[in-house]
């Protein structure tokens, strides 16, 4: 692992009484798309806030490349690009213009460089109309666009799949993508969502009530996840039976017509040929991985809300 | 450093001038320079010139008979009489028809609408930070490599550039009216002043800067007023309401409590200094110009002050 572009360490906020953030510490490593996955209300929003600045840290210290954000927030911020919940634009100005606005604030950015961003984000044929008539789906095409337009090392997107349609997400995570491998951006991308982690994260951090729960990485994670078999046959407690005795007959289970059972896909010619053997009609057998999902909901203790 | 700010700038000034609200109220502006000389001079017109000399003389036959006759009626009045008919021997002398409107009778009009250009700018500075809450794009204007202080010194001085400009196109467009409606060459027409018994001319441009310059001074205060309400609330219609109600009650306000000593700690009470030239009476006997001018500077540090510490210091989790 590189060095880490974001720092957490013991990161909290607390409003009122509460701990809306309890000290978390984590690093996000160079290069890796990095996701940030907790229920509703678990405080990621709040975290980001006080990450960029918005709000202020109760305790603890956010390092973007090793330059703190409490001590020295003008040289941290140019690091970093963000779209913190929605992202929200001058509805009144041109999307070219917005980006005219944002660039104004950073150093160096070129007219070329606009450009490049532009068709990046395949904005090309509507960057000179008002944002007002923007769809969603555009108006955070033009929030991304504006995030990474002064090439920062740390992209961060609160929620950015909401209200896109699946090819709008699927886009999403293709630029994503391209944007750490050509840019060589990290990404720390908000979500409750652990369907869509899965798809674009190489790494999860699972925060739950303001604390970190596990760090994941989402190779390791599928590459361990093993595979369930489910089974369709005639007589399910004959084959309960049999099977139990022929194999170890770990974490099999019965519901209607359907038996599952904990075992790699190899097993599957055993099997089959155990069960025609045995005359027992067969109408389906097929491997299932167990999803992530699954894996998170034990880590969670089931009180996630997907 | 400097050239980050003055980036900053620009972008508050694209973010006013790209809004069809700014245009309309600069045409609310021409619209009323436009209607008041148009009043002056349909005024002007209703006016028979054509014996003006015999009516000067006659005035002055009148005042000069009202002294002999009242030589005791009062020191102030007699000075008055005495400067009316010297006025009006200068006028006879010199050829000039003081009931005719001259270019600078426009331009000196026009420092009345320095108060329409007061309500103006006070919505924009009411609408300069709040919008950013209303729009929800303060987000993306504080995450970036600008404190929040620069953010709020470009915004100030955007107001103000606006407030400037407005004024610059009432003094323009009321020359241009007077130029039109009454010839361009009244421009090098004299103001006159009678002092120790003498006529003086000077220059009416520095008179009428003097008139702008002391509006602009409630104008300042106004529209710092305005832009700390501004930083105080999250919602524009909100700051702007506010902003318009104070500006419009405080000057009743400071009148109706002027019998109490307390009430010359008013901002209100302040505002006006042209009360403390030759022709105004302070709202209180013991209020001068350098008390009032003092209270002002107070109430601009503190104006400033809340602004600054409601902006950069409290979370943004709009
Ligand atoms: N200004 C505030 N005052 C009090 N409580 C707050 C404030 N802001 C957030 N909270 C609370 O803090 C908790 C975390 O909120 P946050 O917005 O960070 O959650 P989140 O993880 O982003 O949730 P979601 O998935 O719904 O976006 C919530 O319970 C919320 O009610
Ligand atoms: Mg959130």
């Amino acid at each position: 692992m590189s060095e880490a572009v974001l720092q957490l360490r013991n990161l909290t906020k607390t409003i009122g009484m509460r701990k809306i953030v309890d000290n978390l510490t984590f690093d996000v490593p160079a290069g890796e798309i990095f996701g940030f996955l907790g229920p509703n209300g678990a405080g990621k929003t709040t975290t980001i806030r006080m990450i960029v600045g918005l709000i202020s840290m109760s305790k603890g210290e956010a390092i973007i490349k090793g330059v703190s954000v409490r001590s020295h927030f003008e040289l941290a911020m140019t690091h970093v690009g963000a779209i913190v919940e929605n992202p929200e634009m001058y509805k009144f100005l041109t999307g070219y213009q917005n980006l005219i606005h944002y660039a104004r604030r950073h150093n160096g950015i070129t007219k070329e460089r606009i450009k490049e961003v532009v068709s990046l984000l395949g904005l090309q044929n509507r960057i000179h109309e008002k944002v007002k008539r923007y769809s969603l789906g555009m108006r955070q095409r033009l929030g991304v666009a504006q995030a990474i337009l002064h090439r920062p090392s740390l992209l961060i997107l609160d929620e950015p799949t909401n209200g896109l349609d699946p090819a709008g997400i699927r886009e999403l995570r293709d630029y994503l993508r391209k944007l750490t491998k050509e840019e060589g951006i990290s990404v720390i991308v908000s979500s409750h969502l652990l369907s869509e982690m899965e798809l674009m994260c190489d790494r999860v951090a699972i925060i739950q009530a303001g604390k970190l729960v596990d760090i994941r990485s989402l190779q390791e994670a599928r590459s361990q996840a093993q595979t369930k078999i489910v089974i369709e046959v005639g007589d399910p407690a004959a084959a309960e039976q049999l099977l139990s005795a022929a194999m170890d007959g770990s974490g099999m289970t019965v519901s209607g017509n359907q038996l599952e059972l904990t075992a790699d896909k190899s097993a599957i010619p055993h099997i089959t040929k155990l069960l025609v053997a045995s005359e027992i009609e067969v109408f389906g057998i097929h491997a299932v991985q167990k999803s992530l999902e699954d894996q998170f909901l034990e880590i969670t203790g089931g009180e996630m809300i997907v | 450093m400097s050239s980050r700010l003055s980036k900053l700038i620009r972008n508050e000034n694209m973010k006013i001038y790209r809004r069809s609200r700014t245009w309309i109220m600069i045409g609310i502006l021409l619209l009323a320079v436009g209607l008041l000389s148009g009043i002056m001079k349909w005024d002007e017109s209703r006016i028979d010139h054509s014996n003006w000399e015999q009516q000067l003389e006659q005035q002055n036959l009148h005042m000069k008979q009202e002294l002999t006759d009242n030589p005791d009626s009062g020191e102030e009045y007699s000075s008055y009489l005495t400067k009316q008919i010297k006025m009006n021997d200068y006028y006879l002398e010199h050829d000039i028809n003081p009931q005719q409107l001259s270019l600078w009778s426009y331009v000196s009009q026009s420092s009345n609408l320095i108060m329409l250009v007061t309500i103006l700018t006070v919505v924009i500075a009411a609408d300069m930070i709040a919008a950013e809450f209303s729009w929800g794009t303060i987000k993306l204007l504080l995450v970036g490599p600008a404190s929040r202080s620069k953010i709020m010194i470009s915004k100030y001085i955007a107001t103000l550039g606006f407030a400037v400009m407005l004024l610059l196109l009432c003094f323009a467009a009321s020359f241009a009216a007077g130029g039109i409606l009454a010839g361009f060459d009244g421009l090098n027409q004299p103001l006159l002043t009678v002092s120790n018994g003498m006529v003086h001319e000077s220059s009416m441009i520095i008179d009428t800067l003097q008139t702008y310059g002391f509006s602009v001074v409630s104008l300042i205060m106004y529209v710092t007023m305005a832009f700390m309400i501004s930083s105080a609330f999250r919602s524009s219609s909100m700051a702007i309401a506010f902003s318009l109600l104070f500006m419009l009650l405080g000057n009743t306000l400071s009148a109706l409590l002027s019998q109490y000593s307390w009430s010359k700690y008013l901002l209100f009470s302040n505002i006006d200094l042209t009360r403390y030239l030759d022709s105004g009476t302070p709202l209180r006997p013991e209020m001068t110009m350098t008390f009032s001018i003092l209270i002002l500077v107070a109430y601009y540090v503190v104006f400033q002050f809340i602004a600054w510490l409601l902006f950069t210091k409290r979370d943004v989790a709009a």
